[in-house]
């Protein structure tokens, strides 16, 4: 990573008496691809369009490659540096592909709308009205019209909301790709594979504050807790054997017995002994991840939809 | 690539993909000029229907000399004489059209006959009786014995004439507006033949010149009208949904996102719907020549005015569609504000048909002044009259512009 590309300081939005985006801090390094995960009216959108000067902080600051987002003269060169695709973004109806992105294009003063179009993929579509495209083509075209002008920082405000499983792997691919070519990446989600495949950092933010952040492994082993080898059936005699050796077990809700690991190496020091035994059985092997960090540090954990149930 | 003319040319290309527009923006205002053009519209002159019941037969049926030839008479003039039979019913109305009745009463041939007579045998005594008056002594004696002795036996035959008064009767509804001046003009018909039969003629005559100053048909007064209303209701309704939907659509926050201004959005817009309105203004031009022969080639004049209306509306419809968060809400308020000034300011039909509360209440409406001053520049050829309603147009254009570009929000969405 090289040097910083966003720094936000004690953000806040309120409105009226309620506080959506409470003394947010964080900073996004050049090149990263930095997640904000949390459920619906967590303050993720605002965060991002207080970045994006298209909202006014009620207090804090933030500095996008040096600019503050709160001085007047800055805010015309932080629009020459970044891309947005705002939440549920949808071009015009009417228009083709390319006259979409030729629209996001004339704002940004750009010219690459050809080099954009053949690098998503887009260019043998390009005649095509967007009103027929699908949904996940859509998706794509907004993400085009992000990247036009060669943005330094990227934001994609729920990118993948509302597609199809394979439309969101399809997207997936896209960001990675940014992520190759050194853009700067801000990516809001309620989606924990998401955040977790695609993000080099996380903020997990709730109620407008951000509960816990850093590097999306880090958290796991943090937060996430042991590894879980899950086995259909273990006699008294191998059950015995594991406790012998310091092992945790459990019953789970579902009969099955859950033997707990700390580190990879163990799984296979289990597997071992209970094949001395005579014993061999494969187990399913539940590793941690950012949903049980999520639950552990937020006690809730988030539905599809992005509700916290 | 300069972002206003690229920006304007997507925006127009939009506009112009967009079937509820190309309808209420064009097709409709066409079908409407057509329709109402060909229906109230037309050149020739109003052609009253007149039923005639003629009871003035004999045992045949045949009409008396008098009361046929009356009856041509009201024929060769503005009305269509629609002949009934003495027996039958007074036809009943339909629709707007009204049915007037006019009843030659039996007897009407020898009455008029009689009376003629009796006209001209008093015309012919009050004659004589004068100029015997003037000439005094120049007549001798005996002549003026001869004379008198005539007269008396011409007063003697007017006892033997029995004369009855004529009396025909015109039968119409009380709301038929034009049943008054009807009467009127079979007034004039019924002098004329009278005076015809007494071998006189009228003294005043009437001499028809036509003026320096056209009167509008109803066509050339739709013209203006609807291309008023409907650069309008473009403004009002096409592009405050427009924005509306761009707003929902996330494009006007992406557009904020880029260094793009507000203003640049706003002159793209109304340069969008300049152009819009200038095609609608060919458009119905080529129509109304073509169908109607309305000669209204745009000057300078009624061109500044389109620009002040379009700024004027563009300006109110991009407040509404900025502004107003739902689309429904939009929508609702665009024809909440469109409809009742199309309707009610003149610009579908002249003010004049209208009661006097509504006459009053459509010179509170910026349409009024828009299309008056339209319509004064583009087919009356009148600048100095559309000055004052001009003027107003363009202070509603400041204000719909100035509003529009304080009110639009380009952060805190």
């Amino acid at each position: 990573m090289g040097s910083t590309a966003i720094v936000v300081e004690d953000l806040t939005k309120r409105y009226g008496d309620l506080v959506a985006v409470d003394r947010v801090s964080f900073t996004v390094d050049e090149g990263e691809v930095f997640a904000l995960l949390g459920p619906n009216g967590a303050g993720k959108t605002t965060t991002v369009e207080m970045l994006e000067c298209l909202r006014t902080p009620t207090s804090g600051n933030a500095y996008l490659k040096g600019f503050s987002i709160r001085d007047p003269s800055s805010v015309r060169e932080i629009k020459r540096l970044i891309g947005v695709l705002p939440q549920e973004f949808n071009a015009v109806d009417n228009l083709t592909v390319h006259e979409n992105v030729e629209l996001a294009a004339a704002a940004k003063g750009a010219k690459n709308v050809r080099e954009v179009l053949e690098q998503l993929g887009l260019w043998e579509l390009r005649k095509r009205t967007f009103s027929k495209l699908s949904g996940g083509l859509k998706r794509r075209v907004g993400i085009a019209m992000a990247l036009v002008g060669d943005p330094e920082i990227v934001f994609l405000d729920e990118p993948t909301t509302g597609l199809d499983p394979e439309a969101r792997r399809e997207t997936w691919l896209y960001v990675k790709q940014l992520k190759k070519s050194g853009v700067t990446v801000v990516i809001t989600t309620h989606y924990m594979e998401e955040a977790e495949r695609l993000s080099d950092r996380v903020a997990i933010i709730v109620r407008g504050r951000i509960a816990v952040m850093g590097e999306v492994r880090r958290l796991v082993v943090e937060y996430g807790g042991k590894t879980k080898l899950v086995f259909e059936e273990l006699d008294g005699r191998a059950e015995s054997l594991l406790r012998e050796r310091g092992y945790e077990l459990e019953v789970a809700p579902d009969g099955r017995t859950v033997v707990k690991v700390e580190r990879h190496q163990e799984i296979y020091e289990v597997l071992s002994a209970l094949r001395s035994l005579s014993l061999d059985v494969y187990p399913e092997i539940r590793q941690a991840g950012l949903e049980e960090v999520f639950l552990r540090v937020i006690g809730s954990r988030l539905s599809e939809r992005g509700e916290l149930v | 690539m300069t972002t206003t003319p690229t920006l304007v040319k997507l925006l127009f290309k939009s506009w112009m993909r967009s079937k509820v527009s190309l309808f209420f923006g064009f097709l409709f205002p066409v079908m409407l000029l057509l329709v109402f053009g060909s229906i109230f519209g037309g050149p020739s002159p109003p052609n009253y229907t007149l039923y005639v019941r003629n009871l003035d037969v004999d045992q045949h049926g045949t009409p008396g000399v008098l009361s046929e030839a009356f009856v041509r008479a009201l024929n060769g003039s503005v009305f269509e004489v629609r002949l009934l039979k003495p027996g039958d019913p007074t036809p009943r109305g339909t629709g707007f059209a009204a049915v007037r009745v006019l009843t030659i009463p039996r007897g009407f041939t020898d009455n008029l006959l009689n009376t003629t007579m009796l006209n001209r045998i008093d015309v012919t005594t009050d004659t004589i009786t004068s100029i015997i008056r003037m000439a005094g002594e120049r007549i001798p004696e005996q002549t003026r014995d001869q004379i008198e002795a005539s007269m008396e036996g011409l007063q003697t035959f007017k006892r033997f004439i029995v004369a009855e008064g004529v009396q025909i009767t015109l039968e119409g509804s009380p709301d038929d507006r034009l049943l008054q001046p009807i009467e009127g003009i079979i007034n004039v018909i019924a002098s004329k033949f009278e005076l015809g039969l007494l071998n006189a003629s009228s003294a005043i005559e009437i001499r028809t010149v036509h003026a320096q100053v056209r009167q509008l048909r109803s066509v050339d007064y739709y013209l203006p009208g609807y291309i008023a209303a409907f650069i309008m209701t473009n403004g009002l309704i096409g592009v405050s949904s427009l924005v509306s939907d761009m707003h929902r659509r996330g494009v006007i926050k992406l557009l904020a996102s880029t260094p793009v201004s507000k203003a640049t959005w706003i002159t793209s817009l109304i340069v969008v719907q300049t152009l819009a309105s200038l095609l609608l203004t060919a458009v119905m031009v080529a129509v109304g020549w073509l169908v109607f022969r309305i000669v209204a080639i745009p000057d300078l004049y009624s061109l500044a005015v389109i620009l002040l209306g379009t700024l004027a509306f563009t300006g109110f419809g991009v407040l509404i569609g900025g502004t107003v968060k739902e689309a429904e809400a939009v929508t609702a308020l665009g024809n909440s504000i469109s409809f009742p000034m199309m309707f009610l300011s003149g610009a579908f039909w002249p003010l004049e048909l209208m009661p006097g509360f509504l006459q009053a209440a459509a010179r509170y409406m910026p349409l009024y002044y828009f299309h008056v001053a339209l319509r004064e520049t583009l087919v009356a050829g009148s600048p100095e009259t559309a000055l004052f309603p001009a003027l107003l147009v363009a202070a509603l254009a400041v204000v719909g512009v100035t509003s529009a570009v304080l009110m639009t929000k380009w952060r805190d969405f």
